[in-house]
C-alpha cells in the first residue's frame, strides 16, 4: 500500500508542470531533465535527499518484509506439502464432485488476515462470487463462511446478508491439525448443509497459485450420489470393524473429511499467502531501486549542474579583472 | 458387514449420543495418545495442541460479537 502512494507520489513529482509559484517552481526546476539556468544557484536539494531517504527506508522494509516470508515459506511448504496425503485417500473412496447440485450449498471461502500479498485474496473472493451465482437459484439456498480478516472485508461490500460466518486470527499460532478440526467442528455445528465448498489457493510454486474448489458433501447427499451409480460402491468392499451402520460410517467419514481437507486447504492457503506476499515485496523493493536510481541521477545532474556555474562564475570574474 | 447389519438396531455409539462429532471424538483420543508420550515428545506434541481463532457469527448482514476460542482443544 505503501508504495502504491509512494510510487504515484513519485510520478506526480516528476511530472508536476511548471507553476507560477516559486516555491514548486524551484522543485519541479531541480527534478525536470532540462536544466533551468535562471534559477540555479538557488536551488537546494534538500527535498530530493529527503525523498531519497524514504524511499531507501521502504526499501529496506519490503526487502525484509521479503526475508521474513521466504523463511517463514520454507517450513510451511513442507507441512503443506505432508498434508496433501490425508486427503487424497478420501477423494480416492468418496470422490470429488465440484458439478453436484443440491439445495443447500455451503461456501468457505479462504483468505489471509494480512494483507500486501498479491490477489490471492481477491481471486478467492471471485472464484466465491461465481460459485454463489452458480450455485444460487430458485428453491436454493447459498451461505459463506469465511475464514480470514481480508476475505471478510471484500465480501460485507456485496454480500453480507449471505454470511453466515467469518472466522479469524486463525494464524496467530502456527496451523496445526487440532486447531483447524475444533474450527470444522464448530462450523459443521452451526450451519446447515448439503454440500460444502472450500475454496483456497493451492500452492503450486512460489510464483503460481491454483484457486481451487473442493468439495464435501453430507451423508445422505453421498448415500444418493452412490445409488445412482456413483464412486461409493468400494465402501462395502471395506471390511469395517465396530457395530455401525452404512449410515453412521459415512457421517463419520464425511465429517473427517471435511476436517482434513479443511486443514490442507488452511495450509495451502497459508503457504500460497507467503509465496505471493514473497513475490510481491521482492518487485516492490525493485521499483524502490529503480526511483532511487532516478532521483539519484536528478540528484547528481543537479548539484553537478550548480557546481558547473559557479566554476564559470568565478572563472568569468577573474577573467574580467586581469582583461 | 454382518456385525454392521447386527449393529443397526443398537443406539448410536456413546459420544454421538453425548453429542460430539467425529471430529471431536478423534481428538479427544489424540490429545489422550500425545498425554501417552514421555517427556521431551509431550512437550512438544503439546504445541501442536494449541487452539486459537475467533469466530462470530452473522445475522442480518452484521456481524455479532466475536467468541474467542483459544487453547481447548477439548469442549
Amino acid at each position: 500500500m505503501a508504495m502504491v502512494a509512494l510510487r504515484r507520489e513519485g510520478r506526480r513529482f516528476l511530472l508536476s508542470p511548471m507553476s507560477p509559484n516559486p516555491a514548486t517552481a524551484a522543485r519541479s526546476a531541480i527534478l525536470s531533465e532540462e536544466f533551468n539556468p535562471s534559477g540555479t544557484r538557488s536551488i537546494s536539494t534538500q527535498v530530493v535527499r529527503n525523498r531519497m531517504k524514504s524511499v531507501k527506508n521502504i526499501q529496506k522494509i519490503t526487502k525484509a518484509m521479503k526475508m521474513v516470508a521466504a523463511s517463514k515459506l520454507r517450513a510451511v511448504q513442507i507441512r503443506t506439502e505432508n498434508s496433501r496425503g490425508l486427503w487424497q485417500p478420501f477423494t480416492a473412496l468418496l470422490g470429488d464432485v465440484p458439478s453436484v447440485d443440491v439445495k443447500k450449498n455451503v461456501i468457505v471461502t479462504i483468505t489471509s488476515d494480512k494483507g500486501l500479498c498479491g490477489g490471492i485474496n481477491s481471486t478467492s473472493v471471485k472464484i466465491s462470487k461465481s460459485l454463489y451465482k452458480f450455485t444460487s437459484g430458485p428453491e436454493k439456498e447459498t451461505k459463506y463462511v469465511i475464514l480470514g480478516e481480508k476475505g471478510k472485508v471484500q465480501m460485507v461490500r456485496d454480500s453480507k446478508n449471505s454470511i453466515e460466518m467469518s472466522i479469524t486470527e486463525l494464524q496467530k499460532n502456527p496451523l496445526n491439525y487440532t486447531q483447524v478440526s475444533v474450527l470444522a467442528d464448530d462450523i459443521l455445528k452451526n450451519v446447515e448443509y448439503d454440500a460444502l465448498r472450500i475454496i483456497f489457493n493451492k500452492f503450486h510454486s512460489v510464483v503460481s497459485f491454483i484457486p481451487t474448489v473442493s468439495t464435501i458433501l453430507s451423508p445422505e447427499v453421498v448415500e444418493r450420489e452412490s445409488e445412482s451409480g456413483g464412486k461409493l460402491g468400494n465402501l462395502d468392499s471395506y471390511e469395517i470393524e465396530g457395530g455401525e451402520t452404512k449410515a453412521e460410517v459415512l457421517q463419520n467419514l464425511a465429517e473427517f473429511q471435511f476436517s482434513c481437507v479443511l486443514f490442507n486447504a488452511a495450509l495451502e492457503n497459508a503457504c500460497s499467502e507467503l509465496g505471493a506476499r514473497m513475490s510481491a515485496m521482492d518487485s516492490s523493493s525493485r521499483n524502490a531501486g529503480e526511483m532511487l536510481d532516478r532521483l539519484t541521477l536528478t540528484y547528481n545532474r543537479t548539484r553537478q549542474a550548480s557546481i558547473t556555474t559557479e566554476l564559470i562564475e568565478i572563472i568569468s570574474g577573474a577573467s574580467a579583472l586581469t582583461g | 458387514m454382518a456385525s454392521a447389519v447386527a449393529g443397526s438396531s443398537a443406539a448410536v455409539p456413546f459420544w454421538r449420543a453425548a453429542g460430539m462429532t467425529y471430529i471431536t471424538y478423534s481428538n479427544v483420543c489424540a490429545s489422550l495418545v500425545r498425554g501417552c508420550l514421555k517427556e521431551p515428545y509431550k512437550s512438544e506434541a503439546a504445541t501442536r495442541e494449541k487452539v486459537h481463532f475467533a469466530i462470530s457469527k452473522w445475522a442480518n448482514g452484521k456481524p455479532e460479537k466475536p467468541t474467542i476460542r483459544s487453547d481447548s482443544p477439548e469442549e
